[in-house]
């Protein structure tokens, strides 16, 4: 199954909802004698929403707006204007305590897992903070939870005493992920997440985030500028260009048709290997997978 | 395979670069080699750690410290490794240009853009005054398309997007008219329709100029698009080299291929996506 199949079939009511979100910065101004400061609206008017089990991804080039949105839709962000709803409960002005419920609902993954793991605690205490800091109990005690927590992102349980330093970039980043998952959340908004990743770290981590959600039908709010990424794990896309929600739509048809010009200019720019490479690469593959044996020896085609 | 007698444009043999690290010395880049005729394009691709990086840095002799490098480095036929610091020099800029990842770095925001494109055009035209330097700073950003250039050349680097500042980098490297343009990850920090952009400008100007191309990435798409010839580097070490035909649809080491079903792919359907070795992340 490859998650396509909930695109057009709604799966329930939105767990996460977001309306007519604004958020406006107070920027320098540009001079003038009184030198007021500007106003940047760095989001203007986006609507939202995440069922349990799909994905929605919201794409765009820098100063789009996209981080900020998703700040927004996790409360990091205070919105200047507009509504953030949880299981249909408005908690866009909610504080302290009285988030806790949200929190434990609706998870953030950072782009760079270095700078947002703090490196001188052990996996263990990374991945239990979030609880300890709502004064939940941890099941099964913090060596066990730790463990087990490991295993769900592909970890090797027996590091839970490490310090971030010494895992790679991939691992350092299901740390991350596995801290999202500890108190138990049921939509995770992925800031980037996979973008600072070599693309073969990145394809496991994008597979690992497919498998989470296939088993435990998790809503993602996949933040991305990477329209190739986008389009391996979203089932809906929203494309944002200087604030605000040029176009959205199911993903497939939105890159089959895409319907607004700065669509088609994003799509356009991607650069691609010929398909004609593509085609040939792929038969090739298919004919060895096929064929029996008679591997070609690896060469290094030098002259 | 141009049948040329000549000598390539750059010939690098067996190149080893070696760190002292603390538990003893490490190869970054393991007995590399490889040419590139006149005019021609190379991309060097891999992952974090490749050691595509550093293979730059040695070719142009800006290795970092604690890092020694052996093997041979020749352009047009001439040896640069015997070259002094001074030497050396008169070459990086003059004959070979580069442009790196991050242009804001790589340009002083004390001093307009025009007044560093001037300095690194009169750096090798000694005999340049300031007007000709100033003029021929003009150029080179009409060149790579900087409206009004004429006003701009007196803008500081802080007054560009990043798009526009890596167009000055380019301006800045082709003002000497280099044979050759080693471009490390030019890209990369940039928004992808400013990445087209500046990829059809590099393309752009090496019609133009006949300059050859070493471009570094970690892109394969990109690769695939600007280069005549690809060689992949995993752990310091080519693992294939081919033209880029041969490479994307012919793909014969078992690194590449994996490397290449890791791609994910705008056209493509989405199936479960293969990685490099499976199991290593346990």
């Amino acid at each position: 199954m490859t998650g396509g199949t909930t695109a057009r079939e709604p799966a329930g009511e939105p767990l996460l909802r977001a309306s007519g979100l604004v958020k406006e910065f107070r920027v320098p101004g540009r001079g003038g004698p009184l030198r007021r400061r500007d106003v940047l609206r760095a989001v203007d008017d986006v609507d939202l929403e995440v069922r349990a089990g799909e994905t929605l991804a919201l794409v765009g080039e820098s100063g789009s707006g996209k981080s900020t949105t998703a700040r927004l839709a996790a409360r990091l962000l205070d919105p200047t204007a507009g509504t953030v709803t949880w299981e249909g409960a408005d908690v866009t002005r909610l504080t302290g305590s009285a988030l806790h419920h949200f929190r434990s609902g609706v998870q953030v993954v950072f782009q760079d897992p270095f700078s947002s793991l703090n490196p001188r605690h052990t996996v263990e205490r990374i991945v239990t903070a979030p609880l300890l800091y709502q004064r939940r109990p941890i099941p099964g005690g913090a060596r066990a939870f730790t463990r087990g927590l490991m295993e769900r992102v592909g970890l090797n349980p027996d590091h839970s005493t490490r310090h971030p330093a010494q895992f790679s970039g991939g691992q350092a980043q299901r740390i991350g992920i596995a801290r999202a998952l500890a108190v138990g959340p049921r939509v995770v908004v992925c800031d980037e997440a996979v973008s600072a990743l070599d693309v073969s770290v990145q394809a496991r981590v994008i597979n690992l985030l497919r498998r989470l959600q296939r088993e435990e039908g998790l809503g993602y709010l996949f933040i991305a500028h990477d329209l190739a990424v986008v389009r391996q794990i979203a089932d809906r896309v929203a494309v944002l260009h200087h604030g605000r929600v040029v176009e959205s739509g199911d993903r497939d048809t939105l890159f089959a048709a895409p319907r607004h010009e700065y669509t088609r200019t994003l799509l356009a720019a991607v650069p691609r290997i010929r398909p004609e490479w593509e085609a040939a690469r792929r038969a090739r593959a298919a004919e060895r997978a096929t064929g029996a044996g008679r591997e070609t020896e690896p060469t290094e085609d030098t002259r | 395979m141009s049948g040329a007698t000549s000598e390539p444009l750059l010939r690098v043999e067996e190149l080893t670069v070696t760190f002292d690290g603390p538990r003893g010395d490490v190869d970054v880049v393991r007995e590399l080699s490889f040419a590139l005729e006149p005019g021609g394009s190379l991309g060097i691709v891999g992952e974090s750690g490749s050691g595509k990086s550093m293979t730059s840095l040695a070719v142009l002799g800006l290795l970092p410290a604690g890092a020694r490098r052996t093997g041979r480095i020749s352009l047009s036929g001439r040896e640069l490794t015997a070259l002094t610091e001074r030497q050396l020099r008169r070459v990086r800029g003059d004959r070979v240009a580069m442009v790196f990842q991050d242009p804001l770095s790589s340009l002083n925001p004390y001093y307009t853009v025009g007044a560093q494109i001037a300095e690194a055009y009169r750096a090798h035209r000694q005999r340049a005054t300031r007007r000709e330097a100033r003029r021929v700073a003009v150029e080179a950003m009409e060149r790579v398309h900087i409206d009004d250039a004429a006003r701009r050349v007196d803008h500081y680097p802080h007054q560009f997007s990043g798009g526009m500042r890596q167009r000055v980098m380019i301006a800045m490297a082709l003002c000497t008219e280099p044979d050759l343009l080693i471009a490390d990850e030019p890209t990369t920090a940039l928004d992808v329709t400013v990445q087209a952009q500046i990829l059809r400008l590099l393309t752009e100007v090496r019609a133009e100029t006949g300059a050859g191309l070493v471009l570094i990435t970690h892109d394969l798409a990109v690769v695939s698009e600007m280069t005549d010839e690809v060689l992949v580097m995993r752990q310091g070490e080519c693992v294939e080299r081919a033209t880029a035909e041969r490479l994307f649809s012919d793909p014969r080491h078992p690194y590449t291929r994996a490397l290449l079903d890791a791609v994910p792919r705008l056209d493509d359907e989405v199936g479960e996506l293969r990685s490099v070795d499976e199991g290593g992340a346990r």
